[in-house]
């Protein structure tokens, strides 16, 4: 299908008027042929046919104004299709012939579109409600990589310019100080002679355990309470139960029942559940009770601890301890259960040993130590010698904040619920 | 008022400026009897007859070389170069005459002609028809460029080109030629050379086009719209002197530069916009400056000319980019 | 009528006075007044001193590279001599005679050939072009100062020269051309002085004489004893009323030679022989003109030794002040690229400056003493 385009016919004409039509639809034409008589501002124009075929359609009606690039006919070619055809990309125009508004070459989009009137736009002034940073590329990369704002970043620069050095102090103040700053005493080791002693590397973890000692020892105001509990009716009771939590799986310890006491004990005193801040004159009183159990493996010390003991049960205690120490065993404890408890508790007794004076494990203000439970002869109530089972308790108090008589109420209380084990049901939430 | 487009602007600005000027001349090949092939200079030669406008031989050094003569000697020329593709012909005489004729004679002799030319890409046309090529000139000591990208700012523009003491190059982007109308005054205004254009205000990034560029950036801006990016949008207009305060201000607000031309990478004048915003802004960009223009080809004939010019949819990509830079 | 009376094709040659200063064409004698004939030798002679000792200052490393112009005064001045105060010089670069004839003064020449563009600023009523190095765009330029004049009613003839190697160059084409189709008062000055650097006349084109190229431009060219200062005169006076008349441009071919070098840089002994340079001696345009005037009685050889006395002085003298002159100041050096100078160059005016204030101040103590001293701006 052609379809023939009213043209520029000179002088850069771009719109005339269809004064008469010279053939109809379906009429057949040749090349050279007037179809169509425009009238414009200069010329009443005779448009010839470019092509030869049939008149497929009338693009206007007389009267109608064509502008420049406007379809004025469709003509349908010899062996044409009726249906037009997209036009074809106009190429290069040769030269002579304008089909579009001049140029010679190519071809220039003619419309009539408007758009909007020019405004000469003010210096639009800097918006200040943008708070935006001065600062080089280097030092914004720092400051993301930090995860830090830098727009809420104080600039000592020209301008409040952020330098480099704003960042890192800005990063400084964000972290918390991990490691307190425990002004070592710088002591001096007598030299030994090399060939009369064998000098063995520490490991990480007696590394770990040296600051933690050494950090303990120079900030806390240790102070051990030491008692005997008489424990013959746990003793019984846990005789009676342990065949039941066998069947269960579980290992039912002493253990077990006395970390129960421990965070009923707890409860009544939560002082010693604390931490301390000495820089704000402040006693940090938690919510929770991490109840950490030392556990010694191959390579030292490490006390895991239980997640909100308090809400467990005796014998989900028992499952917990004993899960640390199969993973201290097997050193896949996570750091997470080693960090944040509350109040821990050393159980020598295991080894045999029966009293101590057990280091608080910092920033705790309390520590217990459970001996080994040995058969001793009493005096009871009635005034007669009797064996029971004792069990010596050890406990720490940093006696910065806890006196004697509050850890000896706590040691009270807990010796309650340990020689009357049936009357911890009492206290159970 | 009347609705113009651009063509008819910079014809307007001619029969304007020639009737107040006398000095005024007009010429090139078929500028004269014809109005130049797209008609700019339409209808001059009927009013102010073959003395001051005229139609030349085909001869690029002679119509460069000798409005330079007659600018020396007291006419104002419009000298039109058929094509910009075509100035290379006369290269000699812009880039070793038309800039240093003052400086060669200390002031004595200036050259205060406009040399204009239909500029850039886009009509589908044949090889070395449609090129960018203000950088070739830009980097000529002496010589102002101007690119205007609406009809106001093209007769506003061609006004001050005239009536500049110096030598000014008016490149008029050929592809809008007749692509849309504006309001136009009638009577004589000036846009000043040097002075850049604050299309639209924004906030997130600054965007720096030119000539026919300018609308395609519009076009981009539309298509971001529902991302809510806010773009400030910066017509150039003039090339030289480069309106470097304005720029850069806007960087200074945004943060982020993007400018987008048609002409070639290299060396295209992209590279000079984006040193100058580091120079001043170096502290308040939050992304690196980033520009997009043509490839570094010969501008491909009409079936593969749209690789070569950025359109709508490049360009909001490389703006959304820019806003989503991290650093 | 001179110019259609001397058809190049024919390979007729136009002349007047002879290698010995006799007159062999008495009916084109220009008459020309005592007055300015003296002129027109006097200004032949310093001429031809200044460009001597040009060359000797290059040669004891006081002068820059510099074009020579002996032996071609007369087809230099001769055609200064016919043209009215208004009208346009367009030179290209060994217009060294024509120029100083036009208005430019020594010291302005020599300061150009010095390396400061300050010697290009001529006074405002000297219509002359700066030096034009690039080849043949002075034709171009020409042309548009004609057109100008032409329509602005300025009744200005252009006077350019090109040499016998330009007229192979596009823009000589261009710019002949231009100005032919537009009957533009132009006169276009070939100084055929048979070399193009080391490039022999025959060399540059294959037409036999370069004047027939104006048959190609639908204008009269002819050829003429570029030595002889009274037919240069009588041409271009011709030619001058034809360009007045509004008849167009003429072009003519001054057959000369060119005595010295190419510039100060170059060695034309490699190219040519000496035998070829002293047959062209005998044919000295001054010598020649000196032996005219004296028949006329308007001259002598004592007036002349006197006057050689004068310039030597007087060239000397201007040298040494030119030697001794400022270099460009900073606000010289980009002052001048626009009139309305952007800020932005400005500004890197403004650095510079401040750059050279420190680096200055920190070597002064180190500087002992400078060829080149520091100037500091006003």
């Amino acid at each position: 299908m052609y379809e023939f385009k009213f043209a520029d016919i000179g002088e850069g004409i771009h719109e005339g008027t269809i004064l008469k039509w010279l053939v109809k639809v379906g009429d057949k034409v040749q090349d050279g042929k007037p179809l169509v008589v425009v009238e414009t501002d200069k010329v009443n124009a005779d448009l010839p046919s470019p092509v030869a075929g049939t008149i497929s359609k009338l693009g206007f009606k007389e009267g109608d104004n064509v502008h420049v690039g406007d379809v004025l006919v469709y003509i349908a070619e010899e062996g044409d299709k009726i249906e037009a055809k997209a036009a074809p990309v106009a190429m290069a125009v040769s030269e002579g012939k304008e089909d579009n508004p001049a140029g010679v070459v190519g071809t220039i989009e003619v419309s009539d579109e408007v758009i909007s009137a020019s405004t000469e736009m003010g210096e639009t002034a800097a918006s200040t409600s943008n708070q935006k940073a001065l600062a080089s590329p280097v030092a914004r990369k720092m400051a993301a990589d930090f995860g830090l704002d830098i727009t809420k970043i104080k600039g000592s620069g020209d301008n409040g310019r952020v330098m480099k050095e704003d960042i890192i102090k800005a990063n400084e103040r964000k972290q918390p100080v991990v490691s307190v700053a425990v002004p070592t005493p710088k002591v001096t080791l007598p030299s030994f002679a090399a060939d009369t002693v064998t000098r063995i590397k520490i490991s990480k973890l007696r590394k770990t355990i040296v600051q933690a000692m050494t950090t303990s020892q120079s900030i806390v105001a240790p102070t051990t309470l030491m008692d005997e509990f008489d424990v013959t009716s746990l003793v019984a009771m846990r005789e009676a139960q342990k065949e039941s939590a066998k069947a269960a799986g579980i290992k039912l310890t002493y253990l077990s029942y006395i970390a129960k006491a421990i965070t009923l004990a707890l409860r009544d005193y939560p002082l010693l559940n604390s931490s301390f801040d000495h820089d704000n004159d402040e006693i940090i009183f938690k919510n929770y009770i991490n109840l950490g159990i030392a556990v010694d493996t191959p390579d030292g010390l490490i006390v895991p601890n239980i997640k909100d003991a308090d809400a467990k049960s005796i014998l989900e205690l028992a499952q917990e301890i004993d899960k640390l120490a199969t993973q201290a065993r097997e050193r896949t404890i996570k750091l997470e259960t080693l960090q944040n408890g509350t109040f821990t508790i050393t159980n020598y007794g295991a080894i045999g040993t029966k009293f101590g004076t057990p280091v608080i494990k910092y920033p705790e203000v309390a520590i217990i130590g459970i001996g080994s439970i040995y058969k001793k002869p009493i005096v009871n109530e009635q005034g007669a010698i009797v064996v029971a089972d004792i069990l010596p308790v050890s406990l720490t108090i940093d006696h910065r904040i806890i006196d004697g008589a509050d850890g000896g109420r706590f040691l009270l209380k807990l010796k309650q619920h340990l020689s009357n084990p049936a009357g911890m049901l009492l206290h159970l939430k | 008022m009347a609705e113009m487009t651009l063509l008819q602007a910079i014809n307007a600005a001619l029969f304007e400026q020639m009737r107040k000027d006398k000095t005024v001349v007009v010429f090139g090949e078929d500028a004269g009897f014809e109005g130049g092939v797209f008609r700019v200079t339409k209808g001059l030669q009927a009013e102010f007859g073959e003395d001051r406008v005229f139609d030349t031989p085909i001869s690029e050094a002679g119509i460069i070389g000798s409005a330079i003569g007659m600018a020396v000697n007291g006419l104002k020329p419009v000298a039109e170069m058929q094509f910009e593709g075509f100035m290379f012909n006369g290269f000699n005489q812009i880039a070793v005459h038309m800039g240093r004729m003052r400086n060669r004679s200390r002031g004595k002799y200036s050259v205060p002609m406009v040399l204009r030319m239909p500029w850039g890409g886009g009509i589908r046309a044949l090889e070395h028809h449609s090129e960018a090529v203000e950088s070739f000139i830009a980097h000529i000591p002496g010589i102002k460029i101007v690119i205007p990208s609406t009809p106001y700012d093209a007769k506003g523009l061609m006004a001050a080109a005239i009536q500049d003491p110096d030598p000014v190059v008016f490149f008029e982007p050929k592809k809008i030629y007749r692509a849309f109308k504006q309001e136009v005054p009638e009577t004589e205004y000036i846009v000043p050379i040097g002075k850049a254009k604050i299309v639209q205000p924004g906030d997130q990034i600054t965007v720096v086009a030119w000539g026919s560029m300018v609308r395609d950036v519009q076009s981009a801006i539309k298509i971001l719209e529902k991302d809510s990016i806010s773009v400030e949008l910066i017509d150039l207009r003039t090339i030289v002197p480069m309106d470097t305060e304005t720029i850069v201000n806007s960087v200074k607000k945004t943060g982020r530069l993007l400018v987008v031309h048609e002409a070639v990478r290299t060396v295209g004048f992209a590279s000079e916009i984006t040193t100058r915003v580091i120079e001043n802004a170096f502290l308040n960009l939050e992304a690196p400056p980033a520009r997009l223009t043509g490839f570094d080809i010969t501008v491909p004939l009409p079936r593969g000319e749209h690789h070569q010019m950025p359109d709508p949819k490049r360009i909001a990509h490389e703006i959304k980019k820019l806003v989503n830079y991290k650093v | 009528m001179i110019i259609s009376n001397y058809d190049p094709l024919k390979k007729e040659q136009f002349q007047v006075l002879d290698s010995e200063g006799k007159v062999v064409n008495p009916k084109y004698e220009p008459k020309i007044d005592d007055k300015t004939l003296l002129h027109m030798y006097k200004t032949m002679a310093l001429a031809r001193v200044a460009d001597i000792k040009a060359l000797q200052y290059q040669r004891q490393g006081r002068m820059l590279t510099y074009a020579p112009v002996q032996g071609q005064e007369a087809a230099q001045i001769g055609p200064m001599a016919a043209l009215e105060p208004q009208d346009w010089l367009a030179p290209a670069f060994r217009e060294f005679a024509a120029m100083l004839y036009k208005g430019v003064t020594l010291e302005q020449l020599y300061l150009y050939w010095y390396g400061n563009e300050i010697g290009s600023k001529f006074a405002d009523d000297v219509n002359v072009l700066p030096v034009n190095i690039p080849i043949g765009s002075q034709i171009n330029h020409a042309s548009g100062l004609a057109y100008a004049s032409k329509i602005l009613g300025k009744n200005q003839v252009v006077v350019t020269y090109i040499g016998d190697g330009g007229t192979s160059h596009g823009e000589f084409y261009e710019g002949m051309n231009f100005a032919s189709v537009f009957n533009s008062p132009m006169i276009a000055i070939i100084q055929n002085n048979q070399y193009a650097i080391s490039t022999p006349r025959r060399k540059a084109t294959k037409a036999a004489t370069l004047a027939q190229k104006a048959v190609a431009f639908g204008i009269p060219g002819i050829q003429v004893d570029g030595n002889d200062v009274l037919a240069m005169y009588a041409v271009v006076k011709e030619a001058a009323e034809r360009a007045r008349k509004g008849e167009g441009p003429t072009l003519i071919e001054a057959y000369t030679y060119r005595i010295g070098p190419h510039t100060t840089s170059d060695d034309p002994t490699i190219y040519r022989n000496d035998d070829e340079v002293e047959q062209w001696r005998l044919k000295d345009p001054i010598k020649r003109f000196k032996a005219y005037l004296i028949n006329k009685k308007l001259w002598s050889d004592e007036q002349d030794a006197k006057l050689n006395e004068e310039l030597e002085a007087y060239v000397t003298e201007t040298f040494k002040r030119v030697e001794n002159s400022d270099n460009p100041s900073i606000d010289d050096v980009f002052d001048y690229t626009f009139v309305n100078n952007p800020a932005d160059l400005m500004e890197q005016k403004e650095l510079y400056k401040k750059y050279l204030k420190t680096t200055f101040l920190s070597s002064l103590k180190e500087t002992s003493k400078a060829n080149v001293a520091l100037k500091e701006d006003k």
